[in-house]
This record gives C-alpha cells, structure tokens and sequence, in this order.
C-alpha cells in the first residue's frame, strides 16, 4: 500500500518533465520558425530494390547539397498506400514538396490533385503520371530508347554473325517493359541479321526469368542471344545459362550475346566478368538532381521550365567500358 | 490384369487430375518436337520442385480450413536470413538447419495466432506476410546478393543422376503423404478441417493440430526458399512475391477443399506438374506474352470453380434424405 504514494510522485515527476520537455521543443522550434524555415521534402516511393537505393541516395545528396531534409516511405507496390503515405506526407508532416515514384500512373491523380490544392510541388520521377496538368516536375528515363538503344547493339552484332534472340519482357502492365520492349521490337524490325525466336514474359519475377529462359534454351538450343529487359533479371538468366552449359565470357565460341538496362551491381560485375555485352544504364543522378532544383525553383515561386523531361540511358559496353563505366551508378556504388 | 485395371480406375477415381497431366505431356510432346525429350521433362521436374514442396505444406493449412498467404513472403525471408553476414559464410549443414528452423518458427507464429485467438487466418497471414517481408527487405537492405557456390549445390547438383530439387520434392512429397495417411496429427488434421466444433467436443487437440499444420507449412516453404535460391544463384528482393497463389492453384487444382477437411498429398504434387508442364508448354508454342497470364488466372478459376462444384454437390447430397450414408455434417475422406 505504501509504494502507492511513491509511485504518484515518480508519475507526477515524469508527467512534469515531459511537460517541461514539450515545452521547450516548442520554444526551439519557434525560434527556428522565426529565422528560417527548414525545408523537408516527402519522398514516396512504390518499392524498394537496388536501383531504387541508388535513386534514393541521388535525392539524399542532391538534397543535403540544398540543405533540405528528406523523409523517405515505401509503399510496397500498393498504390492505396502510397495514396495515404502521401497524404500523411503533406497534411500530418507538412512537407515543403513531395518527390514521388508512382506505383499506378493513374491512380496518383487524387494525391497530385491534393498537393496542388495544398499548394505543394509535386514532382513524379522515374515512372510517368497520366495527370500532366498538375504536376509540378517529371523526370523519367525513355523505356522505348533504352530499348532502341538495345536494339542497336544486337544490330552492331549481328553484322559479323546472324542472331537468333530470346526476349525476356518484365510485368506486363508496367509502362517501363512495356515501352523497352516495343523500342527494343521496333528498332530490330525488319533487320534480317537478328530473330526474335522467343519472347517470354517474367512479370518481373526472378524465378519465372530462371524458368522462362531454360524452357527458351530447351525449345530452341540455337538461340545465341538474349535481351534482358532489367539487370535484376541478370542473375536469373545466367543461372539458367550455366545450367545449359552456355555461360561464357564474350570471345568464346559458346558465349551468349547478352545485353541487359539499368546499369546496376549485377551489370557492372557480368560487364567486368566479360559475361555481359552491353548495360544500358538509367542516368538515376539526374533523376534526383533535377527533382531537387526544379523543388528549388518552384518553391521560389518561379515556374519550372521545362516540365517534362525524358532522359535517355547511357550505353555501356564492352568497347567504351573503361572510359563509360565511371558514369554509370551500379559501377561506382 | 483384372487387379491391375481396378488399381487403375480407383487411382482415377482418387486423383482425376493424373490423366489430365497425361494428357497434357502426350498433346504437348506430339506438338512441339523437343519438348517429349529426357531433358525436357528432367527441365519440368526441376522447375515444379519449389512449387510441390511449398504446396505439400500448404495442403497441411488448407485441410484444416486454413489458408497461408505468408508463403511467399517465409519464403524471401527465409532467402534473406540465408543471404545474411551471419550465416552467408557458415557450413552448409549449418545454414539449411538455420533455415528450416527460422521456417518453422515463422509457421508456428502464423499457427500460434490462428489457433489461439480465432482471428480469421486470412488476416493473421496477411498480416505476417506484410512482416515477414519487410523483415526481408530490412535484412537485405532489398539489394541482390549473391550466393557462394556451397549454398547453390541444393538447386544445381545431383545424386546418381536426379537432380536435387527434385529428390527433395520426391523426400517432401512421400514424407507429407505418409504423416497424412499414416498418422495421428494427419487424421487430426482432416478431422479440424472438416468438422472443428466436432473435433473440439471429440477432445482433439485442434489449437496444437492448428498450430502444427502451420508450422509445418513454414518449414516446409522454408526448404522450397533454399531450393529456389540455389537454382537462382543469389537472393533477390522480389523473390516469392505473389508465390502464395500460385501455391493455393497448385493445391487447389489437386483437388484439395478450400473449405477443409478433403484433399490429399499427391494432388497438390500432380497440381504443381501440371502448372509447371503448362507453363513450359506455353514457351513452347510461342504464345503471346499477354497469353501466358490468361492461362494462369483460366487455371486458378477452373480449379476453385470445380472445387466449388464438388463441395455444392456434397452440401446437395447431404441435404437430401435416403441419398447421404453418412447422416449429417461433412464427411473425413481418405487421401
């Protein structure tokens, strides 16, 4: 019964304290408020991979060199979530400007909607938004001219040796393997060098990557080439390969042309390894380096010019590694 | 040869899906030349073996009336536990041992949660898939990683010539049949599915039966992470995500209840064979892309709808008087 007392005053100490505590992060934060108001970017992003890292660090350094904070959410592919992450983002936490990678480009509109009418920039990287009249900035990569730049380097290829293609496509409703694949069909139309002898969905998945290209290698033991839409894919076909007997560096005579995008860890080391012919590698500096300034320029109450901006990837290959490789992300990571 | 044929047209009787899976390796090797070769059907097996192990546990949950939408996820942390500094660099024996360990741990959570609060396992699951994920993603830092060559002979090597998967496919699926036809917790577990109230005022141990078969499937999904892993040769971070359907078409399409209390073991086998055999006959034929995802979903909703049926038929059948032997409530069949 005695300690009853003790306790009491032990909460009535931590109540006090807790109290005097609140107040006088109140008080710092209304001397901060009044010299200056520290700009916090919301970052919402539809999942979280190894390209996505490299594009969540190209926002950190671009921010830190702004002196901006970031508060960073993942909305594991769920497009509702990633509707209440941002509406948390700019009604709870009050962001200065939200930076988003959208799991449904159509689906975002209500969350664009909501940041214009809090008068917040809305800036869309990576993936494309259907809502172009609200968006305040959107830099994404060009899906169809990494897939034409692929294209060109079978083409290259195929001059000295006529190739007969496997053609890993990603999920079939994402607009990135959408528009590498028909870039990539396009481009190769009607050159008489290289056929598409297979074209096999992954849906992104590693697994089905592994078992689409093994089926692929089973059905047409001549296919000399392979277009792998992603690098994350890179693993799952040289797997498949070295089940096959076909992983072999560039030069062997049982070496398999291939040529992957992203530009990625997996890239870079099958680039080194001379296991891999080409990497197209998303430009993920600009992306974060863009999205910052044109932040900066919006907040500044300027509008931002031009509001639409497609980056085409860089070519990496065997030939300019040396000199290409220190611009490309998964190689200097 | 009487015997014979009546051995045979029970086997039918039991698993109608035998001779669908026949059926479909015959059309598709007179079709396409290359695919009725050793090797193909050596590509098949391989291919199916994550998938049947996966399935098998899973047939466990699905019989007690009980659903794991965690598969996929236990199956990418278990991948990401494997991939950790901490075991990466172990023996070999040390980290399947780990893995199946952790495996069972996350099914027992899942179990434990089901069979103790009566929170629906829908949610329970649903639940633990979003945190065995992230858990994943957390322990990964969602980067690949590679895996060392000793961690990769589960998926790639051989023992007289049968590829590993697919002898511990066969160990999984003969093992699952015998503790579901020769054992007290397999009967028991028929037992919960069918019929719970019954089996809780029969005295059974339905929470530790409950608890088990979940168990039983994270250990289970476990190993089918150490198959799929080694055959992929790293660990990466969508690996099993949206696995769990693919797994309940697979047990499903065996003929298993969804509704519990009726299944066996060799359905869930013979559903993973004929998903997989499907799947490497659509690469044959050079089908569209776009193809490849209607045959999925067209499978996934010809076996819920035949299950339906079937399960509508015995609910008729036993509303009816003079056409049940049975006198009520849902009968325990044999595997």
């Amino acid at each position: 019964m005695k300690a009853f007392p003790i306790i009491r005053s032990m909460a009535a100490l931590t109540a006090s304290c807790l109290v005097l505590a609140a107040c006088g992060s109140s008080a710092k934060q209304s001397e901060a408020g009044a010299s200056a108001k520290k700009v916090t970017i919301g970052v919402s992003f539809d999942l979280l991979n190894a390209i996505r890292q490299a594009e969540k660090a190209a926002i950190e350094k671009a921010a830190k060199a702004a002196g901006y904070d970031v508060i960073f959410a993942v909305a594991d592919k769920d497009p509702q979530k990633q509707s209440s992450q941002i509406q948390d983002l700019i009604q709870t936490r009050k962001v200065s400007a939200v930076i988003v990678i959208a799991q449904d480009g159509q689906q975002i509109a209500s969350s664009i909607s909501l940041a214009k009418a809090k008068n917040v920039p809305f800036v869309a990287i990576d993936r494309a938004v259907a809502d172009q009249q609200n968006v305040t900035f959107q830099i994404t990569g060009d899906p169809s001219a990494d897939g034409r730049l692929s294209a060109t380097e079978f083409a290259n290829a195929a001059k000295t040796k006529p190739l007969k293609v496997l053609e890993l496509v990603g999920a079939l409703t994402d607009q990135n393997a959408i528009g590498r694949r028909d870039g990539f069909n396009a481009a190769l139309k009607g050159d008489p060098n290289v056929t598409v002898v297979s074209q096999v969905p992954t849906n992104w998945d590693p697994a089905q990557a592994l078992d689409g290209t093994s089926n692929a290698l089973q059905k047409n033991p001549d296919i000399n080439a392979i277009f792998v839409p992603s690098d994350f894919l890179l693993p799952s076909v040289q797997s498949a390969l070295t089940s096959a007997n076909r992983l072999a560096p560039v030069g062997d005579p049982k070496h398999v042309f291939l040529v992957t995008i992203d530009g990625d860890q997996n890239g870079c080391k099958a680039m080194r390894d001379k296991t891999l012919d080409a990497d197209i590698a998303t430009p993920v500096d600009d992306f974060g380096r863009q999205a910052i300034t044109a932040i900066t320029t919006a907040l500044g109450g300027k509008a931002v010019d031009p509001r639409t901006v497609q980056t085409e990837g860089l070519t990496l290959n065997q030939a300019g590694f040396a000199k290409t490789s220190p611009q490309v992300w998964g190689c200097v990571a | 040869m009487k015997s014979a044929y009546k051995w045979s047209v029970l086997a039918l009787r039991r698993q109608p899906l035998l001779p669908v899976w026949v059926v479909l390796l015959l059309t598709l090797s007179g079709l396409y030349s290359g695919f009725g070769t050793t090797a193909n059907f050596r590509n098949i097996a391989i291919q199916a073996s994550p998938l049947i192990i996966a399935a098998v546990g899973a047939t466990f949950v699905i019989m007690t009336a009980g659903i794991d939408l965690s598969v996929g996820s236990t199956l990418f942390l278990a991948a990401a536990i494997e991939s950790s500094q901490a075991l990466i660099s172990a023996p070999t024996g040390v980290v399947f041992l780990a893995i199946a360990a952790a495996g069972l741990l996350m099914g027992l959570l899942n179990g434990v949660a089901v069979a103790m609060t009566r929170v629906p396992a829908l949610i329970v699951t649903l639940a633990s898939m979003q945190v065995f994920r992230g858990a994943g993603g957390h322990i990964t830092g969602q980067q690949n990683i590679d895996l060392p060559a000793h961690l990769r002979g589960i998926g790639t090597g051989s023992l007289l010539g049968v590829p590993a998967p697919v002898l511990l496919a066969a160990a999984t699926a003969i093992g699952g049949g015998m503790l579901f036809s020769r054992t007290v917790f397999g009967r028991y577990t028929q037992a919960v599915g069918s019929n719970r109230a019954a089996a809780l005022n029969g005295g059974l141990p339905v929470r530790t039966v409950t608890a088990g078969a979940y168990a039983l499937a994270g250990l289970l999904a476990a190993v089918a992470s150490l198959t799929q892993t080694a055959r992929l040769g790293a660990v990466q971070p969508s690996i099993g995500d949206g696995y769990e359907l693919t797994v309940i078409t697979a047990v499903v399409l065996g003929g298993t209840s969804l509704f519990g209390g009726r299944g066996s073991i060799t359905g869930p086998v013979l559903g993973a064979l004929v998903l997989t055999t499907a799947q490497t006959g659509l690469v044959f034929s050079g089908a569209s892309p776009y193809v490849f995802d209607i045959v999925r979903g067209g499978v996934l909703l010809t076996a819920v709808i035949a299950a339906g049926m079937r399960w509508r038929n015995l609910a008729q059948t036993l509303r009816l008087p003079g056409r049940s032997s049975s006198g009520g409530g849902r009968m325990i069949s044999s595997a």
